[in-house]
C-alpha cells in the first residue's frame, strides 16, 4: 500500500493536471459550465422534496430539503467517483497500452474531481441553510476529516473494481444496479430516523450510509458523531483503500495486455 | 561512431563487465509471451464465461490455449548513447520489445532494466483531448512525460515553435490536420530530456521539410550523448542514423551487428521469401494474384499461351549475374533470359520476342531478334537462344516476361504470355518506371553519379 501511496504522490503533478482538466471537459461547450456542479443536485434535490415530503409524505420537517441536500452532494461524490473511477481503465485504455502512464493514476483523477465538485457545492448549501436559519455550527471542523476518510474509502473502492473490470466488463454495468439499489439504503431521502430500530446495525454497517449520516449530523445538526460509528468508518476506509490497492497492485503488470 | 561501435563488440565478446562503458539498457535472459484464450472472442473475459469455465473444467482444459512467443529468451545491452535501429517484419516482436523495455509490458521471465528517463514515441498525442487548446494539451502532454508545470512553462515556446503550430496553439485539437496533431505530439516528447528516446516508426509525421526537422533533433539528442532505439521498416534511415542494426526474427536476434551488413542480410532473407512466394504462385497457375511485401497485388495479365508449336518453347528461366536463377533483382542488376526452343519444322524466317509488362498491365519493354536486327543462324532441333539485360534498370514492382517464337510476319509459332513473373526491390526512390543511369554536373563538373 506504501508503494501506491508514495507513487502516487510522485505523480501529484500529473493528478493536478488530470484533475483540472477532467474539470473543464465535464462543462466544456456547455452555456452553464461550471454551474452544472449546482444545477445537479439542486434538481435532484427538488424532485425528492417534492416527491416524498409533498406527495407521499414520508419525511417531514420544514427543514427536510436541507437534510436532502446535504445527503446528496457526498452521494453524488461517491457514484461518479465510483462509476468513472471504476471504468477509468478501460476507458482510457489507449494512454496504459500506448505510453508510460502510471495506471493507478486514473482512478485517483476520478475520485478527486468529484470531491473538487463536491466542495464547490457546498456553499449552495450554506445559502440554503441560511434562508431556512440553520446555522453553519463549529461541527463543520470536522469536514476535513470526514471528507479525508470518505475520500479514502473511495480511491481504496474505485483501484480495485477498476482493476477488476479490466478483466470483467461486466463489473461497471454490475455497479450501476448495485448503486441504485444502496442509494435506497442510505438515508439520502428520508431522516435517518425513519430506519427500523432492529435494522439500523446492519444499514449503517454500510459506509456510505454511515458517511451520510455524518454528512448530516455535521453539516446540518450541528452534532458530532458518535466516536465509535467515526472509528468504524476509518478503519472501513483503510481496509477498503488496503484491499483496493492489492487488487490493484495483483493485476497492474496485466492491464496492458488485457486493454 | 567507431569507438561506439567497438564497445558494442566488446560488449558482445564480454558480456559480465567491462570498464568504461555505461550501458542503459539491461536485459537478461528476457521472454514475454501473451495467452489468447481461444475460448473468448476478445481478449477480455466476462463474469459469466468465467464461472462456466469454473464449471467446465474438463473442457476448459481440453480448450488449446493458444501461447504466442513474442520475444524468445533475448539477452543483450544498449551502450549510453548509442543508436540501435530494430528492423525486422512484421510480427517479428519489434514493438513488444519497446513496450517491455518502456515497462509498458511486464516480462514473462527474465529482466529489463533500464538507467535513465525513457520518451517513447510510440503513438504520438497518445492522450490529447479534442476540444482542448493546443496549449492546454501541450501543458499536459508535458507533465504526462515526468516534467514539472514550471519545466513545461519554460520549454513551451520552443516546443511550439519546434511544432510550427504558433497560429493555432489556441485552437482546440480538433480543428488540427492529423499532421498538426502529430508535430505537438513528437514536439513535446523530444523536448522533455529523454535519456533514452524510443521511436517506433513515427518520423513519417508531416511534411518533407518537418521530418527533416525531427531527424536534425534526434541527431541534436545523439549529440548530446542520449541513447536512441529506432524501430522502422525504413531501412535507408536505421543505415543512416543508426551505428548498430537488431534483426529481429520471430522474437529471436537474428543478426546484430554494423547496419549495412545486418541490413544487406535482412534484405537478402525478405528477398528469398519473396521470391519464394513467386515460384509458389507460378506454381499455381493461372497466377493472377501476386503476392508482394506488401500485400497481394492483383496481375492484370493472365497467363496464356498460343501458337502452331511448329517451334516449341520448352522453358523459360531468368538468372541473375551469378546465374542462379532468381525472382527478385536490383534495378542495377543484370538478367539473362533463356529460352529453349525445339524445332519440330525448320523455319526460315523464325523470330524470337521477349517482352515485359508492369503487374498493372503497362508494356514496359519489349523487342525480338528482328527488331533488333539479328541475324540468327539457321535453327534445328533444340537449343537455347538467351537475351542478357546488362542493367534492369527498371524501378520497384512486379513485373511479368513474356516469351515467344513466330514468323516475321507475326504468324505465332508459340506464344508464352506472362511465362516468368520477377519483382525489382530498391530502397530507391525514384518514381517512375525506369531509373537510367545518370550524373549530376555543376558547371560541367560531376557532382553525382547515381543507377
Amino acid at each position: 500500500m506504501r508503494v501506491v501511496l508514495s507513487e502516487l504522490w510522485r505523480a501529484r503533478t500529473l493528478i493536478d493536471a488530470l484533475v483540472r482538466r477532467h474539470i473543464a471537459t465535464r462543462y466544456r461547450g456547455s452555456l452553464f459550465g461550471f454551474l452544472w456542479s449546482f444545477l445537479n443536485p439542486l434538481c435532484l434535490m427538488a424532485v425528492y422534496t417534492l416527491v416524498f415530503s409533498h406527495y407521499m409524505r414520508v419525511a417531514g420537517g420544514p427543514n427536510y430539503h436541507i437534510l436532502v441536500f446535504s445527503g446528496l452532494l457526498p452521494w453524488i461524490w461517491s457514484t461518479s467517483a465510483l462509476h468513472e473511477g471504476t471504468a477509468s481503465l478501460v476507458s482510457s485504455g489507449h494512454l496504459i497500452t500506448k505510453s508510460m502512464f502510471p495506471a493507478h493514476v486514473l482512478p485517483c483523477v476520478s475520485v478527486l474531481a468529484s470531491m473538487v465538485h463536491f466542495i464547490l457545492a457546498l456553499p449552495i448549501l450554506v445559502i440554503f441553510m441560511y434562508f431556512a436559519g440553520v446555522p453553519v455550527t463549529a461541527t463543520w471542523l470536522l469536514l476535513p476529516l470526514i471528507v479525508f476518510l470518505h475520500g479514502l474509502f473511495l480511491l481504496g473502492s474505485v483501484l480495485g473494481l477498476s482493476a477488476l473490470n479490466v478483466f470483467y466488463r461486466d463489473v461497471q454495468h454490475l455497479l450501476a444496479n448495485i448503486l441504485t439499489f444502496v442509494f435506497f439504503l442510505c438515508p439520502v431521502v428520508y431522516p435517518r430516523t425513519n430506519i427500523p430500530e432492529r435494522a439500523r446495525f446492519w444499514i449503517e454497517l454500510n459506509p456510505l450510509a454511515l458517511v451520510t449520516e455524518f454528512y448530516q449530523m455535521v453539516l446540518v445538526e450541528g452534532v458530532l458523531p458518535p466516536l465509535g460509528a467515526l472509528i468504524y468508518f476509518a478503519v472501513a476506509a483503510i481496509a477498503t483503500l488496503a484491499l483496493g490497492v492489492a487488487i490493484h497492485q495483483r493485476n497492474r503488470e496485466q492491464f496492458a495486455e488485457a486493454l | 561512431m567507431v569507438a561506439s561501435s567497438a564497445n558494442i563488440l566488446q560488449s558482445k565478446a564480454d558480456h559480465c563487465g567491462d570498464v568504461g562503458v555505461q550501458y542503459v539498457v539491461d536485459i537478461v535472459n528476457l521472454s514475454k509471451s501473451f495467452q489468447r484464450n481461444s475460448r473468448s472472442k476478445g481478449s477480455y473475459t466476462t463474469v459469466k464465461s468465467a464461472l462456466l469455465g469454473l464449471f467446465n473444467r474438463g473442457s476448459y482444459d481440453r480448450s488449446p490455449r493458444q501461447i504466442t512467443r513474442a520475444i524468445k529468451d533475448l539477452t543483450m545491452r544498449i551502450p549510453k548513447g548509442s543508436s540501435i535501429g530494430l528492423i525486422g517484419r512484421n510480427g517479428s516482436g519489434k514493438s513488444t520489445f519497446l513496450k517491455l523495455v518502456t515497462g509498458i509490458y511486464k516480462p514473462t521471465t527474465g529482466s529489463v532494466a533500464v538507467a535513465g528517463r525513457v520518451a517513447a514515441l510510440i503513438e504520438l498525442g497518445a492522450g490529447f483531448h479534442p476540444d482542448f487548446t493546443g496549449r492546454e494539451n501541450l501543458i499536459l502532454a508535458g507533465v504526462m512525460h515526468g516534467l514539472t508545470r514550471e519545466q513545461v512553462a519554460e520549454r513551451f515556446d520552443k516546443i511550439v515553435a519546434f511544432a510550427e503550430l504558433e497560429d493555432v496553439i489556441d485552437d482546440p485539437v480538433r480543428t488540427y490536420s492529423s499532421g498538426m496533431f502529430m508535430r505537438l505530439g513528437f514536439s513535446v516528447a523530444v523536448h522533455t530530456d529523454p535519456d533514452i528516446l524510443l521511436v517506433d516508426e513515427v518520423l513519417a509525421v508531416g511534411d518533407a521539410g518537418f521530418v527533416a526537422k525531427c531527424k536534425d533533433r534526434i541527431a541534436e539528442l545523439r549529440k548530446e550523448g542520449k541513447t536512441l532505439i529506432l524501430v522502422t521498416h525504413d531501412l535507408e534511415s536505421v543505415e543512416r542514423w543508426c551505428d548498430e542494426a537488431i534483426w529481429l526474427h520471430e522474437g529471436e536476434v537474428k543478426d546484430r551487428g554494423y547496419p549495412r551488413r545486418v541490413i544487406d542480410a535482412y534484405r537478402h532473407f525478405v528477398e528469398k521469401g519473396e521470391e519464394e512466394a513467386i515460384l509458389e504462385t507460378e506454381r499455381h497457375v493461372p497466377a493472377q494474384t501476386h503476392p508482394e511485401l506488401g500485400g497481394a497485388v492483383e496481375t492484370k495479365v493472365e497467363a496464356a499461351r498460343w501458337g502452331s508449336r511448329e517451334v516449341e518453347i520448352t522453358a523459360v528461366q531468368i538468372t541473375g549475374a551469378d546465374a542462379s536463377e532468381r525472382r527478385v533483382y536490383h534495378p542495377n542488376d543484370s538478367m539473362r533470359i533463356s529460352i529453349s526452343y525445339q524445332v519440330h519444322t525448320a523455319q526460315s524466317d523464325l523470330v524470337f520476342g521477349i517482352g515485359i509488362h508492369r503487374a498493372d498491365g503497362l508494356n514496359v519493354f519489349g523487342t525480338n531478334t528482328s527488331i533488333d536486327r539479328v541475324e540468327l543462324p539457321a535453327l534445328i532441333s533444340s537449343g537455347r537462344i538467351d537475351c542478357v539485360i546488362d542493367r534492369l534498370g527498371l524501378l520497384d514492382g512486379s513485373y511479368v516476361l513474356d516469351v515467344a517464337a513466330h514468323r516475321a510476319d507475326g504468324y505465332p509459332f508459340d506464344y508464352h504470355k506472362a511465362a516468368v513473373h520477377f519483382s525489382i526491390r530498391s530502397d530507391n526512390r525514384v518514381v517512375g518506371v525506369i531509373s537510367p543511369e545518370r550524373s549530376w554536373l555543376v558547371d560541367s563538373q560531376e557532382v553525382g553519379r547515381c543507377a
